[in-house]
């Protein structure tokens, strides 16, 4: 093995979190080095016309995702029933390549709400002390939003946010989210042009239901823009290629057009390509890491880089890996609900509802990532769930933002699957169907958690993480309730068809796309006997490693995680800085 | 198989004999020799010989007659054949998906619940040729002849059935190389990119009104919002702009 001069700083991935911790200490002069397993991409078929509006090879095929035969994750909905690969990657799809998932991303760009991060407090006070069941671990994170929202303020400026404030310093706006937290500035750009489909949707939730539907925040630029540290982008085209895809107008918040090339040009920074992170060197005894152990993926080298501090941003469950193979922290144990590494995996549970207007022309087609209309009156904890039976909720959204014919078309029921009766309904409806759709939250339960399997490994020989993952009652209630709710106001819509619910079955569906919004494994809080980092980020039983992204999440919300993601890298990035300063506990 | 010969008045005889001679690639593409090719189809629909890769000729046939009753020829587009569905299939089966790519296939192995996904040590290739023989055989045991002996309806009736998985008991796991593995790749034929060799002339993307490429529509967001967008009836693909 190579052993090479120790570094003060090692950051794992180059994605998104990654990119904005580096930032953070970068523009403080401050060395850092990126350990990336994938390579750039910016000269390639995916980022450049005509290629990169190939729906089979990007989207279909996933040319851009981690591919599973080198190492995917094994499911199994309950531990008395033996586990499964995810032999494909199909129900998300973790990135890999500098700029990580959030360069394939659709820039959904939402801060949450204000209570979540106490939000077992907040039940226990709304709704009584016995109001959360045993078998929902629920904590509160130990991080408040006013803490919170400079960084947010800062990512927004960074990623050219485009929205419309809902509440600012206090004040409820017309036209925002009316449930939003309180926020010291507008966006930084003005909202997305809305969609046919979503105009439609608008329309009919306010003035049939009296809700507030507002545009979704979007890190797809609606004009040219010049961030904070002068990176540049592009306007959007609305082309409709933009998840699962590089943007090729570079018009997408992405690192690695915003961050990474960046980053480059500052001194003391280093990023090293194709370089699979194996494990991490854990010093039990002094309570630090002292080296990364990586796979130089060009020479077959293994490497070892010794640091003075590291940092985990490798995604949710590159994470987790790291630090259940690392033997660093107790492994959470359901049986008894002790130890704390894998603990709080959620998801998030979604459902949709397609509808056919003879009449409109909807062209799905014209749309951005993040073009959807979205109202959050049945959001989280926003509506009184006395009497209800579950906790959490989702937002409810329409608009078009892919018209991708493979993938996003849509039928109505009882269509013939092939033949002239299929085809005929294919020209009949393509460009007048939507769909509304629910993303909910996913609150933790006792046997949702992340362990190694015992049984699988991966290309390199290391265990493959496995999910024990279903969703639970809680879950099934709160989607009942929502399916519910957003039907109510499909059928409103005036369609010719109101397609079925489709929505979580009986047994976890892994063949189709959920979202790529894992949470939890590595969770945050302020109590080491039940959170694996502090709420600075900093790993309770080695002083010397931080772990960022949706990992640390105590719970998942029905909003999308990433511009929280990005909040909280952006406040590691300033706590790191602090602490090269004067090393030790941060508080 | 071409459009042309399934409508033309040669017999399912003549046919049989025909297709498996073009699917061994040593006859000219019937296709581009009948008379009634070209006519109804749009000009690229009918350009270039089908060819094939991974697929023996009697696979090809078989192929070919499923991508002719899943798409027949009528006035929406021309049949499977004549769009290159069936070489879209043999592409994809020949290269990176076929021999497995993005696909994790490490022991040990445990059939599971449909939910679970693909569980199979085979890889797409070897899993599709098992499932299109196990097809043949079946239909041969329970029709009496192969399945590119079935006249149309029947054809498409037996794949119904096979469909809702009903012939899994006759053939293991019939449904599955139906819905999860042939029914995806016929979508994907029809609907990517013709660079794949599916879709030719751009036939679906006309017949739906996907407009492809280069879909730069900043100003259209406002001006086509509700309204039809005139590119939907000329869609631009890869090869246009290359
Ligand atoms: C199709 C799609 C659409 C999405 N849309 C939205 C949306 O609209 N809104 C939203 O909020 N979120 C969205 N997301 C989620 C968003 O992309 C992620 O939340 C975000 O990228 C997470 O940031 P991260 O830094 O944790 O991970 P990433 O950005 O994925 O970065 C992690 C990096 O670590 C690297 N890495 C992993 N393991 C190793 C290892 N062992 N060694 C070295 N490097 C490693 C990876 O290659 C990757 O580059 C979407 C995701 C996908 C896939």
């Amino acid at each position: 093995m190579k052993i090479l001069p120790e570094h003060p700083c090692v950051i794992v991935g180059g994605g998104l979190s990654g990119g904005l911790v580096a930032r953070q200490l970068a523009r403080r002069g401050l060395p850092v080095l990126v350990l990336e397993r994938g390579g750039e991409r910016h000269q390639g078929g995916e980022s450049r016309l005509p290629s990169q509006r190939d729906e089979l090879r990007w989207a279909v095929r996933g040319g851009l995702m981690q591919d599973a035969a080198v190492e995917t994750y094994t499911l199994r909905r309950s531990r008395n029933e033996p586990s499964r690969p995810l032999r494909r990657l199909q129900v998300f799809l973790p990135g890999t390549g500098v700029g990580g998932a959030a360069t394939h991303w659709n820039g959904q760009s939402f801060r949450w709400n204000d209570y979540n991060f106490a939000l077992r407090t907040r039940l226990e006070q709304r709704y009584g002390r016995g109001a959360i069941p045993d078998d929902m671990p629920l904590q509160n994170w130990g991080v408040g939003h006013d803490e919170l929202e400079p960084s947010y303020d800062l990512f927004e400026k960074l990623f050219g946010v485009a929205g419309k404030a809902g509440n600012l310093r206090g004040v409820i706006q017309p036209g925002g989210n009316p449930f939003e937290a309180p926020r010291q500035n507008e966006f930084p750009q003005p909202p997305l042009e809305i969609t046919e489909a979503g105009a439609l949707f608008k329309q009919t939730a306010e003035r049939e239901f009296g809700y507030r539907p507002f545009p979704s925040p979007a890190a797809n630029s609606p004009a040219p823009y010049v961030n904070p540290d002068g990176m540049r982008l592009g306007a959007c085209q609305y082309c409709g290629h933009c998840d699962r895809f590089a943007c090729e107008a570079n018009a997408k918040g992405t690192p690695d057009v915003l961050l990474f090339p960046w980053l480059s040009r500052q001194p003391g920074f280093e990023l090293r390509t194709h370089c699979h992170v194996l494990g991490l060197d854990f010093d039990r005894s002094a309570g630090r890491i002292r080296a990364v152990r990586y796979l130089d993926l060009q020479t077959g080298e293994e490497v070892l880089q010794p640091c003075q501090t590291a940092v985990l941003a490798g995604f949710t469950l590159t994470n987790a890996r790291l630090l259940l193979a690392g033997g660093i922290g107790r492994p959470y144990d359901p049986a008894s609900g002790t130890g704390v590494v894998g603990k709080n995996f959620c998801y998030q549970a979604s459902a949709g509802i397609p509808l056919f207007f003879r009449d409109r022309w909807l062209n799905p087609f014209l749309g951005a990532g993040a073009s959807v209309t979205v109202m959050d009156e049945f959001n989280d904890d926003n509506f009184d769930h006395a009497g209800l039976g579950f906790h959490g909720g989702g937002f409810i959204a329409a608009g078009t933002s892919s018209g991708r014919p493979i993938m996003s078309r849509r039928l109505p029921p009882g269509t013939p699957r092939w033949g002239t009766a299929w085809k005929q309904a294919n020209a009949d409806w393509y460009a007048h169907h939507m769909a509304v759709g629910v993303q909910g939250s996913c609150y933790p339960h006792r046997e949702n958690f992340l362990d190694l399997d015992p049984d699988y490994a991966d290309a390199f020989g290391q265990p493959l993480v496995r999910m024990n993952f279903d969703f639970r009652g809680n879950e099934q209630r709160m989607m009942d309730f929502m399916a519910t709710k957003a039907l109510r106001i499909a059928q409103a819509m005036g369609a010719t068809v109101v397609g079925g619910v489709s929505r979580p079955g009986a047994a976890f569906e892994t063949r189709f796309y959920n979202g790529t919004h894992v949470t939890g494994g590595t969770i945050m809080g302020p109590d080491p006997d039940t959170s694996v980092v502090s709420p600075r980020l900093q790993h309770w039983d080695a002083e010397n490693l931080f772990v960022v992204g949706a990992s640390v999440f105590a719970h998942n919300s029905g909003h999308s995680p990433t511009v929280l993601v990005g909040a909280l890298a952006l406040r590691l990035g300033d706590d790191l800085a602090r602490y090269f300063a004067r090393p030790g506990r941060l508080s | 198989m071409a459009r042309s010969a399934v409508n033309s008045d040669l017999n399912r005889r003549d046919f049989l004999r025909l297709s498996s001679l073009a699917a061994g690639a040593v006859v000219p593409p019937i296709a581009a020799a009948s008379p009634l090719a070209g006519a109804a189809l749009p000009p690229a629909a009918a350009e270039g010989p089908v060819t094939y890769l991974a697929l023996g000729p009697d696979e090809a046939f078989i192929v070919e007659r499923l991508v002719d009753v899943m798409c027949p020829a009528d006035d929406l587009t021309p049949s499977g054949t004549e769009l290159g569905l069936a070489q879209f299939i043999d592409r994809q089966l020949a290269g990176a998906f076929g021999q497995g790519q993005g696909l994790y296939l490490r022991g040990p192995f445990r059939p599971g619940i449909p939910e679970d996904g693909y569980q199979r040590p085979l890889n797409p290739l070897d899993f599709f040729r098992h499932g299109l023989h196990g097809l043949d055989q079946a239909c041969r045991r329970r029709r009496g002849g192969g399945f590119t002996d079935l006249d149309a309806g029947v054809a498409d009736a037996v794949l119904t059935e096979v469909a809702a998985g009903g012939w899994d008991a006759e053939q293991t796991g019939l449904s599955e190389w139906f819905n999860d593995l042939l029914y995806p790749l016929f979508v994907q034929a029809c609907f990517a990119d013709p660079v794949y060799g599916g879709n030719r002339g751009k036939a679906f993307w006309r017949l739906v009104g996907y407009p492809g490429l280069p879909a730069v529509y900043s100003r259209d967001m406002i001006t086509y919002r509700g309204r039809p967008h005139p590119a939907a009836n000329d869609p631009k693909s890869i090869e246009d702009f290359s």
